[in-house]
């Protein structure tokens, strides 16, 4: 079969293979499904083509990420099985026709086949893709998780920093009566139908990228001069695995899925919103903002650079100040954050886009520092699969976030009037919403003995049996 | 494998590097710029 070079005893990088060309092709891969964050630019498009409300069209978003989770908890193992090449060219497939059906439903005015399209089949491609090269890169840098999962998942956030300015340069040239730079413009429904085309065709291109250059590492690898036993020394650091199955029946594991679903629900909230926001923080009596659409969208991917640049920066950190006191400050200082941002945000926009920097890049670091967090608490035997469980926190938020605010903003009046004080309420939950994550990561604690399973029937024992017996691959053995 | 590790970061890079200077620019009258 001519696709047989995707299969993982195709993959298994040889002598000398470099291990830093790993991160590009995460991030070729992270940096196109990474779109996802850029959908408030044609957001209002949407809502003008069907006619309908913020809410019905931020659902889409909502579905998308939905799935990916499911996704991502359902087919987790499976993606360790076949390894990361296989499982990117499945990602680029599914995103790829995920944002052709959604186009379909533009051309053709039906909104359902958006929800199926981008929603439901682009979320399975974000699922897929966004947990394939994080194990990966684990299994590569295991001297420095949290740099790792950094620089897996900051591509994801920095895709919106590409997509936003390209999608609005794209919504212009399709339409000739939408100006990006004025705000009383709004792109067409055909125009955003062109837009979701290309998109289409440039990630799918974009991320075949990934699928060529990634490998995962020979059994019994490890990189130069690394002893597995000084990471092992800290309290909070097991040296002992937890199966995906016994993880789930542990108080830490769904600490955690709080913790993460607090953080996400909080940041996906701003994000989600974030060109509209701005410009509603800032209109004047007369209706009129002093933030330009174009500003607007630029914020966009102002935003992502700090969660993306949070995510590298932030996850790096933990790995030596320890995953605990590093999510203690996302969620501490992100309940002080959006109180500022919510009581101070519009008396001036330095501040407002300040504070929303630094929310974001919080964001961006709850994410790309669970991964090394669960390697700390349930070792390495089955990360991969159950960092794809964890991420159904990530779904939840997704639905809860953009309700909270789109169900606040919907009540308080109709999009493109809407001004600061319409979105203190929704702010102040996204308080209490951190609150309830930090109080959540405080009662994290090592995880008991009774759930470690035998050095017998772990990966790290399988591997070095591997390495005794000359590092052949063991075919379809899934971890 | 320098080389390709090279050209491999610059693809992804340079779109990532001209996408956070475009933002900059754009973003520049945020702040009074």
């Amino acid at each position: 079969m001519a696709l047989t070079f995707l299969d993982r005893e195709h993959t298994v990088a040889g002598p000398g293979y470099s291990r830093w060309l790993i991160p590009p092709a995460a991030l070729a891969v992270h940096l196109s499904i990474g779109q996802a964050y850029a959908t408030s630019v044609y957001k209002n498009a949407l809502v003008a083509h069907f006619d309908t409300s913020l809410t019905a069209i931020g659902i889409i978003f909502s579905i998308a990420i939905v799935m990916l989770g499911v996704s991502a908890a359902i087919l987790g193992t499976w993606v360790d099985r076949v390894g990361p090449r296989k499982a990117m060219f499945a990602s680029a497939c599914f995103w790829a026709s995920g944002f052709l059906v959604g186009a379909l439903g533009i051309g053709t005015n039906q909104l359902w086949l958006v929800y199926l399209g981008y929603g439901f089949i682009g979320g399975i491609g974000l699922g897929i893709g966004y947990i394939s090269p994080v194990s990966t890169l684990i299994k590569w840098f295991p001297d420095r998780p949290g740099l790792a999962t950094g620089m897996a998942i900051m591509g994801f956030g920095g895709g919106a920093l590409i997509a936003s300015p390209l999608s609005s340069q794209l919504l212009g040239f399709y339409d000739s009566g939408f100006n990006p730079t004025d705000p009383t413009t709004v792109a067409s429904g055909d125009a955003v139908m062109k837009l979701f085309v290309t998109l289409a065709v440039i990630y799918f291109l974009v991320m075949m990228l990934g699928v060529f250059n990634v490998r995962v590492p020979a059994p019994g690898w490890k990189p130069p001069n690394f002893d597995p036993a000084k990471i092992t020394t800290k309290k909070m650091i097991t040296a002992n695995n937890v199966s995906a199955k016994n993880a789930v029946k542990t108080p830490q594991f769904w600490l955690l899925w709080t913790v993460l679903f607090c953080n996400v629900t909080a940041g996906i909230g701003i994000l989600e919103q974030a060109s509209p926001m701005i410009q509603d923080f800032f209109r004047g009596g007369d209706g009129v903002s002093a933030v330009a659409a174009a500003a607007g969208a630029g914020f966009v991917g102002l935003l992502s650079i700090f969660n993306m640049a949070g995510r590298f920066v932030w996850s790096s950190t933990s790995d030596y100040i320890g995953r605990k006191p590093m999510y203690a400050i996302y969620l501490g200082g992100g309940i002080i954050l959006y109180f500022l941002l919510a009581t101070f945000g519009n008396t001036a926009t330095a501040l407002f886009v300040l504070l929303a920097a630094i929310i974001l890049s919080f964001y961006g670091g709850g994410f790309a520092t669970v991964p090394a967090y669960l390697r700390d608490l349930f070792g390495t035997y089955q990360v991969g699969a159950i960092h794809g469980r964890l991420l159904t926190a990530w779904s939840a938020a997704g639905v809860a976030g953009p309700l909270i605010i789109n169900g606040f903003l919907d009540a308080q009046g109709t999009p493109g009037e809407l001004v600061a004080s319409d979105y203190r309420l929704a702010l102040y939950t996204m308080v209490a919403v951190l609150a309830v994550g930090f109080v959540a990561n405080l009662l994290i604690k090592p995880v008991s003995d009774r759930f470690h399973e035998s050095a017998g029937h772990t990966d790290a024992f399988l591997e070095a049996h591997d390495a005794e017996s000359g590092g052949q691959v063991v075919s379809g053995r899934s971890s | 494998m320098t080389g390709r590790v090279a050209v491999a970061w610059t693809v992804v890079g340079v779109p990532l590097v001209c996408g956070i200077y475009n933002i900059i620019v754009r973003t520049a009258p945020l702040f009074g710029g």
